[in-house]
């Protein structure tokens, strides 16, 4: 089976999703709804991620290999049930960065556009 | 349902969502379906807390516009996949014209009284399947009282089946590594259904090695000291590492290869199925043409030599060559369960 070694860059660029999920897991393993909690306050509750979409997206995000489950435990800050925890694959981690970058060229172009265009009130049309 | 307790409403409200979740694919249904409850019973849990009953509305509303939403994103993309996989615009790797033939056996050995070994060999009918997923081998040997080895490794076996050709990744050596987790959680779940704090009696484990025979590979999926080799002309080479104590000095330089031999405690397993995470090895060999590949409990392998188990296989025909392994180990006081299965590349 001659797999392709994958380069990060074929993953760009990512869902809205998938980013927001990534970025969750970026600082460390959670379960699916620690990820939504995360989600939700890092956008200050403006991206309330649904169930269906979450784990939709975590399925595919398996499958893709960007992330791996890491074992079922209970979250000590919750209950006692035992929630399976996902983390970010090396490949996966790979692909974050990339993104990120992709994203800080954006808006560094973005920035320098407007300097350029509006030297008299930079940063505003 | 005001007049409705709390803990009701949140039972019907439970089963209300439960019900509403078999609008998704079967096959999101059986990746997803728990864990979308468990999340759900957090939600209903925060939103009443946070914001009471308008809480639960909210909820509700969200709940059900999602619902709605992802139903119909995961119908198109089960619609797309079966399109695509209709008129082969699926990128495929290169057709592999595989020939494999198997042959596989069983026995409970001359000193025990419950064969707790499970084996399975699967080649797909359909090409296609064959071509994407290969043809999978699976070997596990149940430890535990009362049974419960023999329940563990087929619940091994065939979870690892299952679970193998129901994933969809393009990665199968990943896939496989999560065959073999699944089959480990299933084992672990009924382990704690026994006794949230399972005794050494009760618990049951197993181990498993499992191959898939792919175009011009095999890989290999093993936890425990049941094995898989490659038999190569004249050469037979062990792919996968032992995980039982002995082996694991052996490796560390602590014993030597003679004392391991005759070990008192070669027989205990340092890594099995059934524990609550279990680390899977993976291996990817390359196979060519007339190469045969054997998987077995260390009912043979610790019985009879490496040696000799590559001058059976290479000598004898699959069917044959499976019979006279069985035998020599009886030959040898059978004092365990013994499986081998004998698959070949033609």
């Amino acid at each position: 089976m001659k797999q392709r070694s994958r380069e990060p860059e074929e993953m760009l660029p990512l869902t809205p999703a998938v980013l927001h999920i990534m970025l969750a897991l970026l600082d460390g393993e959670r379960h699916g709804y620690g990820i939504m909690q995360e989600i939700a306050q890092r956008t200050g509750g403006k991206m309330r991620m649904g169930p269906g979409t979450l784990y939709g997206s975590l399925k595919r995000m398996i499958e893709d290999g960007l992330i791996e489950e890491s074992g079922e435990r209970p979250d000590p800050g919750l209950d006692d049930e035992r929630r399976r925890y996902y983390r970010l694959t090396a490949f996966g981690q790979r692909v974050i960065h990339a993104e990120i970058r992709r994203l800080e060229q954006i808006i560094q172009f973005a920035h320098a556009k407007q300097l350029v265009a509006n030297p008299e009130t930079p940063g505003g049309a | 349902m005001g007049d409705l307790s709390p803990a009701h409403r949140q039972n019907l409200s439970f089963r209300l969502y439960r019900l509403l979740l078999f609008c998704y694919p079967p096959a999101f249904r059986r990746a997803c379906m728990d864990e979308m409850l468990q999340t759900f019973r957090d939600c209903y849990r925060e939103a009443l807390q946070l914001q009471g009953h308008r809480g639960l509305l909210r909820l509700w509303q969200w709940l059900l516009r999602d619902l709605a939403i992802t139903v119909s994103v995961e119908y198109v993309r089960a619609c797309i996949k079966w399109l695509k996989q209709l008129f082969a615009l699926e990128e495929r790797q290169v057709q592999f014209f595989m020939n494999i033939t198997f042959a596989q056996q069983t026995d409970i050995g001359r000193q025990r009284d419950v064969n707790e070994d499970s084996m399975i060999s699967v080649l797909p009918d359909d090409p296609r399947q064959l071509n994407e997923k290969g043809a999978l081998f699976v070997v596990a040997d149940g430890l535990g009282g009362h049974t419960g080895g023999e329940l563990a490794s087929e619940l091994a076996v065939n979870t690892v089946r299952e679970a193998y050709y129901q994933d969809e990744g393009s990665d199968r050596a990943a896939a496989l590594q999560r065959a073999v987790q699944q089959a480990n959680t299933r084992i672990y779940q009924q382990n704690l259904a026994k006794s949230p704090k399972p005794s050494p009696e009760w618990i049951m484990g197993t181990t498993c090695v499992a191959a898939v025979l792919l175009g011009d590979s095999v890989i290999v999926a093993n936890v425990g000291d049941s094995r898989a080799y490659i038999v190569r002309g004249d050469e037979m080479k062990q792919i996968t590492h032992d995980h039982s104590l002995v082996a694991e000095e052996l490796r560390a330089g602590l014993i030597t290869r003679e004392q391991a031999k005759n070990h008192p405690q070669r027989n205990l397993i340092s890594r099995c199925l059934g524990e609550g995470t279990v680390e899977v090895d993976i291996f990817t060999e390359h196979v060519q043409t007339g190469d045969k590949l054997l998987l077995c409990t260390d009912g043979l392998s610790a019985l009879v030599d490496d040696d000799e188990l590559a001058m059976i296989v290479r000598r004898y025909d699959l069917q044959e060559s499976v019979q006279r392994l069985i035998e020599r180990a009886n030959e040898l006081g059978g004092p365990d369960n013994i499986t081998a299965v004998v698959a070949q590349v033609a």
